[in-house]
């Protein structure tokens, strides 16, 4: 360990950290650009500037490590006239995008300028034309006026996704980012590329122009892409789920794969260019419905069951009922469905349906993991803990009078979905949970009744990873407020009243970002 | 808490006729001289006559166009950020002329939730929304109340449907650098 001191605070850091490490433990703020914790020093943006006692001249952060004793402060007149020097240089050829730039409320330079800034520029000249708008790849594009040449992409893709697209061409003030040969920026994990440019030069094709960010609120959870569960957090308003992020954990590092920024589409409620559509309002209201809102009282809503069918649900009743599950529900769901199903059917006839367990195993090195359900090895755990056996392979149903599915809820991991669904229909009676709208739902029996299920961002609980990792999640926010998680579908089996809470108490506001603003 | 009792010359507020005879005379009195000098008659005969505000009144919003005939409006939606009442929706999309980059397919406001402030015009960085000067625009129901860009740029009032221009042109700002 190594003391030295930070801005007038004496702290204690291993040997070996930088001196811009040093600062973020110290919890001090600090200008920098090019720097990322998760990549390789580069110390081209020389705005990390800080005055060591000792060193007549200023030296950057992220490149100088802490020595003992060392006093280092990045407070001084000498510290802040470099830092809005090299401000200055940076904005040099910068364009005024901001109003239509993405990266507005999130971008390091506005940051930056107000807090070291502040200055009228004293640059003559016109600014560099650069080119606009370049099509880099399935999902990412490049503003190159934007750039302020930080480098942190072309280090992502030359030390993490190891894809070496991307490079800096020409020299001095023309210098670009670009891929060789005009090669498409097309890796599995080139989105991360758009989190950590500190400015709007890379942005997702998919968030684009869709928001403002200072319109979203960001909660953390858990991603229910894969079994690696990602720790990400999630961008939401009134409207629905608009973005995830990576979240900085032991899992996943800073980072997350593309496939896993869809899942956000698999939560709203029917919009007109979503993947998926949520089993909504519109949805249960068709004939085979089975739960409508009964009232609203102290913000909370009650769930009665209409249809005749359903209200008479009595697990004991029928001879042979059957539970088909899936990897895709929390650890507390499990724990309560699969209680009651031993309690109530003896835990008889439970089927595992299982999408590809042939590559379960597959890996490609860094995050994506060939099992598509976040909680496989919860599921497993849960009945191991109950004492229960699944079989899985799923058997004809035409010999049970009863079946429970609790359907995947990020349904197109699942290509055997619509056979599942015929083979299913064959039982005498089914409840299938779904959280996505099925495309099949329409051409279903009568005797098949949907009921929408909440997705990871309505309920809190916990995923068990494939290390068996248990992380938990929070809710994030209600979006259709008919859904169930499994432990209210028990309450419902089991005869209780069901309550859940309503979507926005403040869904008269459309702009939230007024109401709690302070002073400007 | 005590009752105060106020004491009131009875007789002489219950004389009420005295005060209506002279009430009469006056609006007699104006009624003439409306008849015979119709020039200083205060009041307009709306809605034939209609008083003419300053430039600077805040009525309907105008959005303001390019030389092309386009929108001036980026979709960077300040006005929808500073606006209180929380009354102007856009929805942004993704022009093919990497000029202009970002446009609203959808630019609404409900007028009704307006309370003409202004803001959205001070937070304009383009000089894309103004309050124009109209103000009695009734609707027949409240559909009639949420204006789109049909008729928040392109109403028949402004220079015949073709849009008031903008003072701020793409190509200028790119020349001067910015």
């Amino acid at each position: 360990m190594v003391k030295c001191t930070i801005n007038g605070i004496d702290i204690e850091v291993e040997a070996g950290t930088s001196v811009i490490e040093a600062f973020k433990q110290a919890g001090q703020d600090i200008a920098h650009y090019c720097w990322h914790p998760g990549l390789s020093v580069a110390g081209v943006c020389r705005l990390c500037m800080v005055e060591i006692e000792g060193n007549p001249r200023l030296q950057i952060a992220c490149n100088t490590q802490v020595a003992e004793g060392m006093k280092v402060t990045n407070q001084s007149e000498m510290v802040k006239d470099a830092v809005k020097w090299g401000l200055d240089f940076h904005l040099i050829n910068h364009p005024l995008d901001c109003p239509i730039c993405d990266q507005a409320g999130e971008c390091g330079l506005q940051d930056q300028y107000m807090h070291f800034g502040k200055y009228d520029p004293e640059m003559a000249l016109s600014k560099v034309k650069k080119h606009k708008v370049v099509d880099l790849g399935e999902r990412v594009v490049l503003d190159s006026e934007r750039c302020i040449l930080c480098s942190r992409c072309v280090r992502f893709t030359e030390e993490v996704s190891k894809s070496n697209e991307l490079g800096i061409f020409n020299r001095g003030d023309r210098s670009e980012i670009g891929t060789f040969d005009g090669m498409p920026l097309n890796n599995k994990y080139s989105v991360n590329t758009v989190d950590i440019c500190p400015v709007g030069a890379l942005t997702s094709k998919d968030f684009r122009f869709r928001q403002r960010v200072w319109f979203l609120k960001d909660k953390p959870s858990v991603c229910t892409g894969c079994s690696t569960g990602c720790n990400i957090d999630v961008y939401f308003n009134k409207d629905g789920v608009w973005r995830v992020k990576p979240h900085h954990s032991d899992v996943n590092g800073y980072w997350m794969c593309d496939e896993g920024r869809d899942i956000y589409k698999a939560v709203n409620p029917i919009t007109t260019d979503f993947v998926g559509e949520r089993e909504n309002k519109k949805a249960v209201k068709k004939p085979n419905r089975i739960l409508s809102a009964h009232s609203y009282h102290d913000g909370k809503m009650e769930f009665i069951s209409t249809a005749e069918t359903v209200s008479s649900i009595e697990l004991g009743s029928f001879s042979n009922p059957a539970l088909i599950v899936t990897g895709q529900y929390s650890n507390e769901e499990y724990d309560s469905i699969l209680g009651f199903w031993k309690s109530k059917a003896g835990g008889k006839n439970i089927f595992h349906w299982q999408n590809q367990p042939e590559q379960w195993q597959d890996f490609d090195g860094l995050l994506i993991r060939g099992d598509k359900n976040p909680n496989t090895k919860g599921l497993l755990a849960s009945l191991e803990k109950h004492g229960l056996q699944a079989q899985s392979q799923l058997p004809s149903m035409e010999g049970f009078d009863f079946v429970l599915v609790l359907g995947p809820e990020n349904q197109w991991v699942y290509d055997n979905i619509s056979q599942v669904a015929d083979q299913v229909s064959q039982a005498k009676k089914v409840i299938w949970l779904s959280a996505c709208h099925l495309e099949k739902a329409s051409q279903m029996p009568k005797h098949v009744t949907f009921v929408p299920a909440k997705t990871f961002v309505e309920k809190s609980g916990s995923f068990t990873n494939f290390e068996g990792k248990v992380q938990s999640f929070a809710m994030v926010d209600v979006f259709v407020e008919e859904a169930l998680d499994l432990q209210q579908v028990t309450q419902w089996f089991a005869g209780e009243r069901v309550t859940a809470s309503l979507a926005h108490p403040w869904q008269s506001v459309h702009n939230e970002f007024i109401h709690e603003r302070g002073e400007l | 808490m005590s009752v105060v009792q106020v004491k009131r010359p009875q007789l002489r507020s219950s004389w009420y006729l005295p005060a209506i005879l002279a009430g009469m005379v006056f609006t007699f009195i104006t009624m003439l001289k409306n008849l015979f000098n119709k020039k200083r008659m205060p009041t307009l005969n709306y809605p034939e006559e209609q008083y003419q505000y300053s430039p600077r009144f805040k009525g309907n919003h105008v959005l303001t166009v390019k030389k092309d005939g386009d929108l001036r409006c980026t979709a960077c939606m300040l006005c929808a950020t500073a606006c209180p009442a929380d009354c102007i929706s856009i929805l942004a999309s993704e022009d093919e002329d990497p000029k202009v980059e970002k446009f609203p397919i959808s630019y609404e406001i409900d007028i009704l939730r307006c309370v003409f402030c202004g803001f959205c015009e001070e937070a304009c960085p383009v000089d894309a929304i103004r309050m124009g000067p109209e103000w009695q625009t009734p609707g027949a129901n409240g559909d009639n109340f949420i204006y789109d860009i049909k008729q928040l740029a392109y109403r028949n009032n402004l220079n015949q449907g073709h849009g008031v221009p903008s003072v701020v042109e793409d190509e200028e700002r790119h020349e001067a650098g910015i």
